[in-house]
C-alpha cells in the first residue's frame, strides 16, 4: 500500500516544518500558509488527512474545513490550535465536522497516533466512495430519538419536527435516560449537558463508544470551551447549539442529523469516521463504566 | 442612618407630663403653681383649653408683668389668658427628631424662655425641654455621622475592588491572549526537540554500527564473513536512515527552535514590561514606548483584524505611571478592536505641542451612538452582554487620565468610527502627581 498523503495548514512556517519532519517516514506531506492553496490541493489530489490551524490571517481553520467537507468528503479533518476559544470550538464542531480538536503544543505520540487513524479511516472512506453508494434504501425500523434535557422548548420543538417519522423519547433524568439507552439503540439524540443536577457528559461518551451511529446534538447555556473540546474528541457530537436556540436552526439540524444517522446506519466506514477518543476524565471514567455495565445488565434482562 | 427615620418614638422620649393650666385660671393663681416642686425645670407652663394648647406662659413673662408696680394687685384676679404667648412652639409627636429640631431651631426666642409642647393630632400631650431635643439631635448626628464615615469606607473599598477586579479581568484576558500566542513556538519547539531526541538514537545506532565495522576490519582474528556481515548491516541502516539528508533538516529545525525560544522569550519580554512588576511605580517615560508595550501584548487580539498604522512624533519623557498609561492604551487599543465587525484600521497618532503631550486613536469600527456617546466613561456603564465586560474600562481609563493631571475626549460617528484624544501635561501639576503617587500606592 502506498503511503497515505497529509496536508498541514498553518500560518507559521516552522510549524509545518516541524510536523513535515515528524510524518515524514510514513506519509507523504503536503505543507503550505496559504488556505487558498490548500483547497487547490485538495480538489487536485487525494489527501488522508487534513490538519489545520484556526486563527490564520486569510482565513479560519473551521471555515476551510467546512471546505474540506464539500471539496473532499473522504479526507479526515483535525484542527491544531493554540487557542481555545469558544468560538473556535462551536465553529468546528458545526462547520468544520472536525474528526479532532487538538490543542499546541501538542503530545507527539497522541498527534502520531491520530493522524495514523485518521489515515486509516480516510483509506477506507476513499475505497467505499470509489464504488457507488451500496446500501442506500435499506428497509428498516422507525429511528428513535432521545430527548436530555428538561427544556420544554427544546422538546416541543424536536415534536412538533420529527414526532411523523419517529418514535421520541423525553428522558426525565439520567437514570431515565440510561434506560431508555438499553432498550433499543437511538438514533439521534437532543441533549442538554446538565440534566438537573447531572452533568451527563459521560452518557454522551458512552454512548458513542457502544452505537457509533447515533449522532449527537448538544443544546446547551454551558459554555465550557474544554469540556467542548473534551465531547468533540471523546463523544463526537455533531452539533453544538448555544441555547437559547431558534426554532429553525434546532429543526434544521434535526433534520440534517437524521438524515445523517441514515446515511452512517448503512455504511460502516462512514461510523468509523466518528470514531471517539478513550474518556480522558478519571471520574467519567467510573461513571461510565458503572454506566456499561448497568447497560449490560439492563439488556440481558430484555433480551435486546 | 435608620435612627432619622424612627419617628414618634424620639419625641416620645422627651415629654414631661405636666398637668395643664387652664386659660380661665388667675393670673396669681398660676403664679402659685410655679412654685411647686413638680415644675422646677420648666421654664414655661402650658395652658390647654378642651385638650388643645392654646399657649404658654413662662417664668419670664411673670418677671415682666411683676416688675410693675402694683401688679399683682391690677391683674391678679385677671385670667391667664390675657398674658399667655398664643404662638407657643408645637412639635407633632410623630415629628421627626430632625424635622421638630429644626422647627424648634428656626422659632424659639432668645433668650430662651419657653419649652416646647407636643401635641398629637392637635391634642395636648405633655412639654419637652429644648435643651433635650438639641442634644438628641447632636447624638443622633453624631450617630449619623459614624454611620456615613462607614458607609463611605465600605463603599471606596467595594470601589476597589471593583477596580481591582477590572484590573484582574483586563489582566487576565491579556495573560490568556499571549499564553495562547506562546502555544505556537512552544508546540514546534517541543516537536523539533522530540524528533532530535529520536534521531539523536538512530544516529547513536549507526555510529556503534560503523564503529564495529571499523574495529572488525582492524582485528586480525576476524573473519572474512564476520565482516561481510557487518558491511551489510551498516548498508542496511544507511538504508533506512538517510542520515545525511535528517542531519540537514535537523539543523534547520534547531535553527527554528532557536528562533521559537527567541519568540518565547520576547513574549515573556512583553509581559514583564507591561505589567512592570520589576520597575518602579513612576517613572520618567516616552509615552511611545508605553503605546509599543500595550500594541505588544494585544496583538493577539488585533493580529489578522486590524491594520495599524502608527504616525508617533517626538516626545519628551514625562513623569507618569507607566504601567497605569500601558493598561489606558491596551484598553482603547482593544476596545478599537472589538467595534470592527471585519476587517479595520487603528490611527495612533502621538505629538508634542504647547507644553503638552498629545495621543489619538482613531478606529474606523461601527461608531457609538449619539445617546451613549456621554455615558460611556462612566462607571458600570457596558454594552458588551452580561459577564463579558465589567463597564469599568473606560472609567478607569478617564480616571488614570485624570490622575495625570490630562483630560481624554471622545468623538464618534456610527458606522464610521471613534477617535480618542487624550492629552497630558509634559509637567504634571503638583496635585496631579500627588494624586498619581496616591493612586499608584493603592
Amino acid at each position: 500500500m502506498s503511503k497515505p498523503t497529509l496536508l498541514l495548514i498553518d500560518d507559521e512556517e516552522r510549524i509545518l516544518r516541524s510536523l513535515r519532519m515528524l510524518f515524514f517516514a510514513g506519509y507523504h506531506v503536503r505543507i503550505t500558509t496559504d488556505p487558498h492553496e490548500a483547497i487547490r490541493i485538495l480538489r487536485d489530489e487525494k489527501i488522508h488527512v487534513i490538519v489545520s490551524d484556526q486563527r490564520m490571517p486569510v482565513m479560519q481553520g473551521s471555515e476551510l474545513l467546512r471546505i474540506a467537507r464539500e471539496t473532499s468528503p473522504a479526507t479526515m479533518r483535525i484542527l491544531l490550535t493554540g487557542y481555545s476559544d469558544l468560538d473556535a470550538s462551536i465553529a468546528s464542531v458545526n462547520d468544520g465536522e472536525v474528526f479532532r480538536y487538538l490543542m499546541k503544543p501538542w503530545n507527539v505520540e497522541e498527534v502520531k497516533s491520530v493522524v495514523a487513524e485518521a489515515a486509516a479511516i480516510a483509506e477506507a472512506s476513499f475505497a467505499v466512495q470509489s464504488h457507488t453508494d451500496i446500501a442506500v434504501g435499506m428497509a428498516s425500523a422507525r429511528p428513535r430519538v432521545l430527548i436530555m434535557d428538561h427544556d420544554e422548548t427544546t422538546a416541543k420543538i424536536v415534536h412538533e419536527t420529527l414526532s411523523d417519522r419517529c418514535d421520541i423519547v423525553w428522558a426525565s433524568d439520567a437514570q431515565h435516560a440510561m434506560e431508555e439507552l438499553a432498550k433499543q439503540d437511538i438514533s439521534v439524540v437532543v441533549s442538554d449537558l446538565m440534566l438537573g443536577e447531572t452533568n451527563v457528559g459521560y452518557i454522551l461518551k458512552t454512548i458513542k463508544q457502544l452505537n457509533p451511529q447515533t449522532q449527537c446534538i448538544v443544546v446547551t447555556t454551558f459554555n465550557d470551551t474544554s469540556r467542548l473540546i473534551e465531547l468533540i474528541n471523546q463523544a463526537q457530537i455533531t452539533r453544538f447549539l448555544p441555547k437559547p436556540v431558534s426554532k429553525g436552526i434546532l429543526a434544521r439540524n434535526l433534520e440534517s442529523m437524521l438524515e445523517r444517522f441514515k446515511m452512517v446506519r448503512n455504511q460502516p466506514v462512514l461510523q468509523k469516521r466518528q470514531a471517539v477518543a478513550p474518556i480522558s476524565d478519571p471520574q467519567e471514567q467510573v461513571q461510565a463504566g458503572k454506566f456499561m455495565g448497568m447497560l449490560g445488565r439492563l439488556r440481558a434482562r430484555i433480551g435486546v | 442612618m435608620h435612627s432619622s427615620n424612627r419617628s414618634g418614638e424620639d419625641i416620645l422620649a422627651m415629654i414631661n407630663p405636666i398637668i395643664a393650666i387652664s386659660p380661665d385660671s388667675p393670673l396669681n393663681d398660676v403664679a402659685e403653681e410655679f412654685f411647686k416642686p413638680e415644675y422646677a425645670k420648666l421654664l414655661s407652663l402650658p395652658v390647654v383649653e378642651d385638650g388643645r394648647p392654646v399657649g404658654m406662659i413662662s417664668r419670664y413673662r411673670f418677671m415682666d408683668i411683676y416688675l410693675k408696680r402694683y401688679a399683682r394687685e391690677l391683674y391678679g384676679k385677671r385670667p391667664i389668658r390675657q398674658f399667655i404667648n398664643k404662638r407657643p412652639l408645637l412639635v407633632d409627636l410623630d415629628q421627626t427628631l430632625a424635622s421638630a429640631a429644626q422647627y424648634v431651631a428656626e422659632n424659639m426666642q432668645f433668650p430662651l424662655t419657653e419649652d416646647f409642647i407636643v401635641v398629637r393630632h392637635g391634642q395636648y400631650l405633655g412639654v419637652g425641654f429644648v435643651m433635650d431635643l438639641l442634644k438628641a439631635m447632636e447624638q443622633q448626628m453624631r450617630a449619623n455621622t459614624g454611620e456615613l464615615e462607614k458607609a463611605y469606607s465600605q463603599l471606596k473599598s467595594s470601589q476597589l475592588a471593583l477596580v481591582q477586579s477590572e484590573k484582574m479581568a483586563s489582566l487576565g484576558q491579556m495573560v490568556a491572549g499571549v499564553a495562547h500566542e506562546i502555544n505556537t513556538p512552544l508546540g514546534y519547539v517541543q516537536n523539533n526537540v522530540a524528533i532530535g531526541q529520536e534521531l539523536f538514537s538512530q544516529i547513536q545506532t549507526m555510529i556503534a554500527g560503523y564503529e564495529s565495522l571499523v574495529d572488525n576490519l582492524l582485528d586480525e582474528k576476524a573473519s572474512e564473513e564476520q565482516i561481510t556481515e557487518q558491511m551489510q548491516m551498516v548498508a542496511a541502516m544507511r538504508n533506512d536512515v538517510n542520515a545525511q539528508e535528517m542531519l540537514g533538516e535537523m539543523n534547520g529545525l534547531m535553527a527554528d527552535s532557536l528562533y521559537g525560544i527567541g519568540q518565547i522569550s520576547e513574549l515573556v519580554l512583553n509581559l514583564k514590561n507591561f505589567s512592570r512588576m520589576d520597575a518602579a511605580a513612576t517613572d520618567m517615560m516616552n509615552l511611545n514606548d508605553c503605546i509599543e508595550s500595550a500594541l505588544n501584548i494585544g496583538r493577539n487580539v488585533l493580529k489578522n483584524k486590524v491594520e495599524i498604522i502608527r504616525e508617533l512624533g517626538d516626545l519628551p519623557r514625562i513623569t507618569c505611571a507607566p504601567s497605569q498609561l500601558n493598561q489606558v492604551f491596551l484598553n482603547l487599543f482593544t476596545n478599537a478592536a472589538q467595534a470592527m465587525e471585519a476587517q479595520g484600521r487603528l490611527h495612533i497618532k502621538s505629538w508634542h505641542a504647547d507644553g503638552d503631550i498629545h495621543v489619538s486613536v482613531a478606529d474606523n469600527g461601527k461608531g457609538i451612538p449619539e445617546d451613549i456617546l456621554t455615558r460611556i466613561f462612566d462607571p458600570f456603564f457596558t454594552t458588551k452582554p452580561v459577564g463579558e465586560g465589567t463597564g469599568l474600562g473606560l472609567a478607569i481609563t478617564h480616571q488614570i487620565i485624570q490622575q495625570h493631571g490630562g483630560e481624554i475626549r471622545v468623538e464618534s460617528r456610527v458606522g464610521e468610527g471613534t477617535h480618542f484624544h487624550i492629552r497630558l501635561p509634559v509637567v504634571a501639576a503638583r496635585a496631579a502627581q500627588v494624586a498619581m503617587l496616591e493612586a499608584v500606592a493603592k
